[in-house]
């Protein structure tokens, strides 16, 4: 077998038993499962009372708490896996396996992100069957190019964060911290153009950012997708470029410091 | 069966390896300390050998095992696996080695033992058509084929070490490291795994094991090494070892209530070489070295004074007398890790 088609079969198979792991952990269910639903209910009746109720703002405020749903998945999918990995003592195995550990990493940040997207479907449908969420794509054939874009942005993205996971045994306390900031700097909560103009170069670096404007670029026709489809697959290779050059160094590291059995 | 002959002259070869961890003591003042693991440690392994790694808790092994298997870097000194240094052929020693730990982490327990297997097949780069076959008979060597369905957190101890050592063993490595694989298993899986060992061997694989039961050394390795305080401090084959206490007698004296004093007692009789206690159930063992044997007997129950005594048996000399002898007479007994400096 060739090594490309190996690495290619490994991802695949990384990915599938990531998404078999996740499925055994109820926490990760509630999270995927229930939480865009919740966001969802939150953000129509906030939206509501503030007047908004037009059919595309409907589905703008469905695609932005799925999204919400999509980043809490990813920081759970991609670092807290780690963590868990480490408390159970395989972290080591992985990282010390023959294979290249950034395409394991791959396989379980992608794994974690394409299932969050379930997220974005469960608040459309909710929104459609609770709140008469008219469903219709301004791009309707595009719209499916701009979910794959966001998930891979978002995995590469995952990634990246998942080096820090793998150095320090703490770092899911960073996690946390980064949930409920990137909702708000990256537009998934309110529109970009509420927030203070200093905020906007942070959230242009961030894939969320780029992944709801494709989404919701195709699905409501604000604006056409194109810019956030190409910004999302920039980003994702940026991304991984850096997650490569950082587990380097954090391997290195972490063989040096002795690490990775901490739990 | 014949052993394989690799066309290395070493399997693993380790020269001067030093380890030291960095750690911080205190809260509101830190201070730096640095802890010396392993100081100084050399040894060979042959390609085809089953090499022992014998020493207390603390003593380095496992720290020893890790810089081999290119889990930790060394501080300094070099290591080569079949012919490749753990430092920076990272991937070609990896591909070439086999580990097993002891203990109950380093396995999925919410998915099934075949899935778990599997997961690691990929992992190890197991060819995808060579996997089936190659997970089948470990499955079958390890005694868990018809459990390999049952999610691993259902698993006894036993059948989690059989798990690892399955899991150690499906790419076929070269060389395998089993870092006390026995711990938990019960006395016939403990047979088992000696007689799987000893397959490995024969095999063709070159085997590096520690452990804490000597017979289980004495039966299966071909050289020891001793390692306490991060040194080894002996090395050759069993019977090289247990030369050290050659001249000697053991006098094993049962016990029931004996005092530290009248050890202490023993301890000063100018004809014994050293007494270690063993404690039973209601009993005690005392493990009397001298070069006199059955000799001086009477003297020694008579500083026993008025303890009720058992059985007295007198017999050579095992590993583990050398052991206790090399462990205690290198002056670190409890093997714990060295403090170098606080900074």
């Amino acid at each position: 077998m060739s090594s490309s088609l190996r690495a290619a079969r490994l991802i695949w198979f990384v990915t599938w038993f990531n998404v078999k792991m996740l499925l055994t952990s109820e926490f990760f269910i509630l999270l995927t499962f229930v939480s865009p639903i919740i966001f969802g209910t939150i953000a129509f009746f906030l939206w509501r009372v503030g007047g908004q109720t037009e059919g595309q703002t409907l589905l703008y405020v469905a695609l932005g708490a799925g999204m919400m749903g999509v980043w809490s998945t990813t920081l759970f999918g991609c670092g807290g896996a780690i963590a868990w990995q480490r408390w159970e003592g395989t972290l080591e195995l992985l990282v010390n396996a023959p294979s290249r550990y950034d395409h394991i990493l791959v396989g379980q940040t992608f794994g974690a992100v394409t299932f969050g997207f379930y997220g974005v479907g469960a608040t459309i449908a909710w929104g459609v069957l609770l709140f008469g969420m008219p469903l219709e794509a301004t791009f309707p054939l595009v719209l499916p190019l701009g979910i794959a874009a966001a998930i891979i942005s978002l995995g590469a993205l995952g990634m990246l964060i998942a080096t820090t996971f793998v150095l320090y045994r703490h770092a899911n306390a960073l996690g946390n911290l980064l949930e409920y900031p990137i909702w708000l700097v990256t537009g998934l909560l309110v529109p970009l153009a509420t927030l203070p103009f200093w905020v906007r170069p942070i959230s242009w670096l961030l894939a969320p950012t780029w992944g709801m404007e494709a989404i919701r670029g195709s699905a409501t026709g604000s604006e056409p997708p194109w810019l956030a489809i190409g910004m999302c697959l920039l980003l994702a290779v940026v991304y991984y470029v850096l997650a490569r050059v950082a587990l380097v160094y954090v391997l290195r590291k972490a063989r040096r410091d002795a690490t990775l059995s901490l739990q | 069966m014949p052993r394989a002959k690799p066309d290395v002259e070493h399997a693993i070869e380790a020269i001067d390896l030093v380890r030291t961890y960095r750690t911080h003591l205190g809260v509101f003042r830190r201070r730096r300390l640095d802890v010396e693991a392993v100081r100084g440690v050399s040894f060979t392994v042959r390609p085809g050998e089953l090499f022992g790694l014998l020493g207390p808790n603390g003593a380095g092994k496992t720290t020893t095992i890790k810089m081999l298997i290119t889990l930790l870097l060394p501080t300094s000194g070099t290591a080569r696996v079949m012919g490749h240094d753990v430092v920076n052929e990272t991937t070609e020693v990896r591909r070439r080695i086999g580990y097993v730990f002891g203990g109950d982490r380093g396995l999925y327990d919410r998915v099934s033992g075949l899935d778990n297997l599997r997961y690691f097949a990929e992992l190890y780069g197991v060819e995808p058509a060579e996997q089936k076959r190659r997970i089948g008979a470990l499955l079958e060597m390890v005694g868990l084929t018809g459990r390999e369905h049952e999610k691993v957190e259902g698993y006894s101890r036993g059948m989690r070490q059989r798990l690892h050592i399955a899991r150690g063993l499906l790419h076929d490595p070269e060389v395998i490291f089993l870092d006390e694989p026995s711990i938990g298993l019960d006395p016939i899986g403990a047979r088992e795994l000696r007689r799987t060992i000893q397959s490995l061997v024969e095999a063709g694989k070159t085997v590096l094991l520690t452990t804490h039961y000597m017979f289980e050394a004495d039966a299966l390795c071909d050289r020891i090494a001793v390692i306490n305080g991060g040194r080894i401090v002996a090395h050759g084959t069993g019977a090289d070892l247990k030369q050290a206490v050659g001249n000697r007698t053991i006098v094993e004296i049962e016990t029931f209530g004996v005092t530290p004093d009248q050890v202490a007692r023993l301890r000063d009789d100018p004809d014994v070489i050293a007494v270690n206690t063993e404690e039973r159930d209601q009993s005690e063992i005392l493990l009397v070295q001298s070069e006199h044997g059955l000799q001086i007997t009477q003297r020694l129950l008579a500083a026993l004074g008025d303890t009720r005594v058992g059985k007295v048996v007198a017999r050579e000399p095992t590993l583990e007398d050398a052991y206790v002898h090399l462990i205690a007479s290198t002056g670190e007994t409890d093997g714990a890790a060295r403090a170098a400096s606080v900074a």
